[in-house]
Order: C-alpha cells, then sequence, then structure tokens
C-alpha cells in the first residue's frame, strides 16, 4: 500500500534554515504500528531519493501523535540565493508514492 | 501596580491557585479572529501574550529591517490586544517584535503601539526589551571560545560579525521576568524564544519549569495544535502537576493526537525544546481528554543546563534582485533546456560584460521541471513550463539591465530542431521583468555562551498616560 493511502498527513517544513522535517501522521494505532514496521526503510528511501548521506538522515517514532518524523539537511540554508523553497513547505512529495 | 504584581502579592498572601495563559496570536499582523479573542478575555486570563517572528520568513527581514507583515496589519492586531490588555488589566507580552526583531523592527513596534496609546487614551508602564548584540560582543565570544556553529554552518568569523547587516540573540524567559518584575504593564521584546513570551510570568510564580516551558511552546501558534488547525486565540489553563488547552474557537478541539502531534512542527526532534538554560525532555508526556475540545497535558521535565546559550541570527547583504516571469509551452524548446540556458548564460555574460569579469548570478527556476526539488529528476516532460529567472547584481539598475538582455535572447534564442522561430517565450504580462529589492542571505547562524542574560538584552521603561 502507497503512504499516501494510509496517512492523514503527510508534510514537509523547514525545522530552522539549515534543516528540512518530515512529518507522517497515521489515524489508528494499527496504521501507526505499520509506519513504525516500514520506518527504517523509509529512512533509506529518504537518503536515496533525496541523496542525503545516511549518516545525516534521523528518524524518529512519536506515539502520542501516531507520527513518524525524518529530519534531514536543506540543500542550501532557507532564503540564501538558489533556494527553491524558503519554507521547505513543498517537499515532501516523493514521500507519497512509499510502498508500505 | 502591575497586574503581574498584584498577582504575585496575592500568590504570596497564600492565595495559590491555576493561573490562565491567552495565546492571542501566532503571527501578530496577519489578523487576530475577534470572537475568539473575545471569548478569551471574557474567561479573564491572568496574561496575554502573542509571537511576532520568526526566523522561518528567511533573512530579508532582518537583513533590511523590515517588518514582514504591513503597519496598518500590525496596527490593527496591536490595538486589538492592547485594548484586551488594558481592559482586564493584566501583562500584554509580545514577542520577537515586528517580525525579525531587530532595533528597526522594535522602534517600528513601539511606535506603532505610542500612537494606538494616544488615539485609544491609554495609561501604562511599557517595558522594551532590545535583542541586538554588538559586533563587538560577538567577536569577544568568538576570541573566547564561547560561540559555536548551529547545524551545519561552519565556525564563525569576524569578518562574518562585520558583514552582517543586523545580529540579534534569542532571549529567554529571564529577560521577561525581569521586565514583569519591573512593574511592566505590557512587554515588547525583540527577537525572543517564543517560549519566554508564555514561560516568564508562571514561573516566577513556581510553576514548574517544564510544564510551563511546554504550555509555552504549544501556545505561541494559537489554535494551531486544534483539529482543525486555525489562528484563533487559545486558553491554557495550569497547575502544578499539569496544563489544560481549550481553543477559544468552538469549532476547534484541543484533542490529544492534535496536541501531540505540534510537538513535531518545525522541531528536528519531538521530544526535546531547546532553551538558553537547558532543555525540556517531552519523552514522559501524556495527553488525555477532558470532554470533547479539551485536552490536559502533563510531564513535561526541563533539564537545567551548565551554562547558558542564546541563539545568534545575522544576515548580510548580497546584493540586488530582479526577476523575470515567463513560460515556454513547445515540447522541442523543453526537451533542450539544459543547452539552451547554458548557451544563454554564456551568451549574455559575452554582451554583458564585454570588457570585464562577469559581475552577476544567473539563477533560473523552472517550475513543471525541477524548480521545487531540483535534487529529483521530473518522470515524464510537462507540457508548458514556467520560468522564473533571478538577476543578482551589485545594484538595482544592473540586475534589471542583465535581465533585459537576458529576456530578449531567451526569446529568440535558436536550438536544433526549433520550429517555433517567432518567439520561444510566453509573458503574463510586460514589463516581464521586475525589480525586487535587496538581497540577504543568513551569515550568522550560531550559539553564544554567556554568562547572564541581563548583559545583552537592556530593558527599557516608559510610562505612558494618555488617561487625561
Amino acid at each position: 500500500m502507497r503512504l499516501d493511502a494510509l496517512a492523514t498527513a503527510i508534510r514537509s517544513k523547514n525545522a530552522g534554515p539549515l534543516l528540512l522535517t518530515f512529518d507522517i501522521v497515521f489515524p489508528s494505532d494499527a496504521a501507526f504500528a505499520s509506519g513504525v514496521e516500514a520506518m527504517e526503510r523509509l529512512r533509506e528511501y529518504v537518503v536515496r531519493r533525496y541523496g542525503r548521506r545516511d549518516a545525516d538522515v534521523r528518524s524518529f517514532a512519536h506515539p502520542p501523535s501516531r507520527a513518524i518524523k525524518i529530519t534531514i539537511p536543506r540543500i542550501k540554508m532557507s532564503g540564501s540565493v538558489g533556494d527553491t523553497d524558503v519554507y521547505g513547505a513543498q517537499q515532501h512529495g516523493p514521500l507519497l508514492e512509499f510502498e508500505l | 501596580m502591575s497586574g503581574f504584581l498584584r498577582l504575585k502579592q496575592a500568590f504570596e498572601a497564600g492565595n495559590r491557585r491555576p493561573i490562565k495563559i491567552l495565546g492571542a496570536s501566532g503571527q501578530l499582523g496577519y489578523g487576530i479572529p475577534t470572537p475568539a479573542f473575545a471569548e478569551g478575555l471574557g474567561r479573564m486570563p491572568d496574561m496575554i501574550g502573542c509571537d511576532m517572528g520568526s526566523i522561518d520568513i528567511g533573512p530579508n527581514y532582518l537583513g533590511g529591517g523590515r517588518m514582514a507583515v504591513s503597519r496598518d496589519g500590525a496596527k490593527r492586531d496591536l490595538r486589538k490586544v492592547l485594548l484586551g490588555a488594558r481592559r482586564i488589566d493584566v501583562p500584554l507580552i509580545i514577542g520577537s517584535a515586528g517580525s525579525a526583531g531587530a532595533a528597526p523592527h522594535l522602534r517600528a513596534t513601539l511606535e506603532i503601539l505610542r500612537e494606538i496609546a494616544q488615539e485609544e487614551r491609554l495609561t501604562f508602564r511599557l517595558a522594551a526589551i532590545g535583542a541586538d548584540i554588538s559586533p563587538g560582543a560577538v567577536i569577544e565570544a568568538i576570541r573566547e571560545g564561547r560561540v559555536r556553529p548551529m547545524d551545519s554552518m561552519r565556525p564563525l568569523e569576524a569578518a562574518d560579525v562585520e558583514a552582517a547587516t543586523h545580529i540579534v540573540a534569542q532571549m529567554g524567559l529571564e529577560m521577561f521576568q525581569t521586565a514583569l518584575l519591573g512593574g511592566a504593564d505590557v512587554i515588547v521584546a525583540g527577537r525572543a524564544c517564543d517560549t519566554g513570551i508564555f514561560a516568564g510570568l508562571p514561573m516566577l510564580l513556581d510553576f514548574p519549569a517544564g510544564l510551563s516551558l511546554h504550555l509555552a511552546k504549544i501556545v505561541e501558534c494559537a489554535s494551531l495544535c486544534c483539529l482543525p488547525g486555525g489562528r484563533d486565540a487559545i486558553l491554557a489553563t495550569l497547575d502544578d502537576d499539569g496544563f489544560e488547552l481549550e481553543s477559544m474557537n468552538p469549532h476547534r478541539a484541543a484533542t490529544p493526537a492534535s496536541v501531540a502531534a505540534h510537538s513535531l512542527y518545525e522541531q528536528a526532534d519531538p521530544f526535546s525544546i531547546h532553551e538558553p538554560s537547558g532543555r525540556v525532555d517531552l519523552r514522559s508526556v501524556t495527553y488525555a481528554a477532558v470532554g470533547d475540545r479539551r485536552t490536559r497535558v502533563s510531564g513535561a521535565k526541563f533539564e537545567p543546563a551548565a551554562s547558558q546559550m542564546i541563539k545568534l541570527e545575522g544576515a548580510r547583504a548580497v546584493g540586488y534582485r530582479a526577476v523575470l516571469v515567463c513560460s515556454n509551452a513547445d515540447p522541442r524548446f523543453i526537451a533542450e533546456r539544459e543547452a539552451i540556458l547554458q548557451g544563454l548564460d554564456a551568451l549574455v555574460a559575452s554582451l554583458v560584460c564585454e570588457e570585464g569579469e562577469k559581475d552577476y548570478r544567473l539563477v533560473p527556476h523552472i517550475y513543471g521541471l525541477n524548480g521545487v526539488m531540483p535534487e529529483i529528476p521530473p518522470t515524464s516532460a510537462p507540457r508548458e513550463i514556467g520560468m522564473v529567472i533571478e538577476c543578482i547584481a551589485a545594484n538595482a539598475d544592473r540586475a534589471l539591465d542583465v535581465l533585459r538582455t537576458t529576456k530578449q535572447y531567451l526569446l529568440h534564442f535558436g536550438y536544433p530542431g526549433r520550429l517555433s522561430t517567432a518567439g520561444n517565450l510566453a509573458f503574463p504580462f510586460t514589463p516581464p521583468e521586475i525589480p525586487a529589492g535587496e538581497v540577504h542571505e543568513f551569515n550568522v547562524f550560531h550559539l553564544m555562551q554567556v554568562e547572564n542574560q541581563e548583559k545583552y538584552f537592556p530593558v527599557r521603561y516608559e510610562e505612558l498616560d494618555y488617561s487625561r
């Protein structure tokens, strides 16, 4: 099943001007459990698709919100010349098609 | 006597009780919905707080000394919260004045407040707290080894400090406490930790630091932690064991999951909140529903740090920008775009820099292909592409001049297989090249260790008296 068929939120945003953070929120404990089970594979998918170093991609499971968080470095600092997304709010697209 | 000092006196006289904190706005100046704010005032909160700034809006406002919101928008919102706070005589606390919280932002915000005070015939004691850190103080800290980079920044050098147009630091809750103890009715702070706005007051009344800071982190975004999230005022009621959240808009619900999800928002790590004087550990936090629309939160623990660290933010000017807005709907052009843009770059340079070195930068953003995520190539070719081409040069005229030449030669650029020989570009309007003002970049984003914050964040008091 694709991630966007299961999650209720898949979003990206800056976490400060040098980091980008993805939140994937699940609708139920069962859905969250399947997300947590796939979390390491998802982290590796982010490493590959977004072209970041493995050591720079951190993942967290956050049970109270039934969410997974993945944090990666930005390629350019927010708002510097050549940046493409100052708030980092449109970097989540490739996550939608991740297969659980 | 200020509303806060009366409250403190009552606590000291043995009348300890839960306190109510109203988060009126997470982005003062973009509009505060009146019904929810009025409902919040009706609950008789013990303080009203508003956050006015963020680093997320990018370096331009800090570097250029401008507010991100319009003056009229800021004045409308400030009038609403100032009148509300004065009517029930409780502290109004505003952090990160004027979007970026440097001297020009603080000055502009104070000027608006004084205007409102005069127009509305108000009387109050105002505290203004500056957040600018002098280049000398930062350079001294660099020499003493007290500055270290955030995330992937390189170590700070004196030259970076000298190049920055403004350097601010995020003040902590301690500075808000100083102003509250100084009898302020209204506090306007330059750049500040958003938590400081709301956590300073409860901690002066001996509420636990972990709870106060966690509460602060949530209410600084108003009703964003609710379902559906929004900008309506939110009320937090704090006791010694936890706090309860309720949106002042009856159509928004603070649910355990929605409140918990807020600790994800714009945070690299959902289990920690970093403060100048320590860290809040959220690993043991519990969220419990109270009816359908309220949630009780408890369990955050504060771990004091051995030394205080304040976060520095600085931006420098890098030139002036002009932008060209145009598009193309020819599959042959789209297929050849990389070679076209490379050829164009060389051609323009040969025309506008005949006698010297290249003195500008051209940055194309090709929407429909890779304008948003350049590191991830598209899987299929779009029917049309939108282009924003930036030119950055030492002055505005030069940027516009280079861009005009760029436009003309892109319009008529020849490429293999070209059939549309009348012009490569669709312009949505003319002139399609637009001056976009001065360009700034963050060049300081570092932590600075300090003995105490008082030395860096001056508190100035002012008695406004227009009631007669």
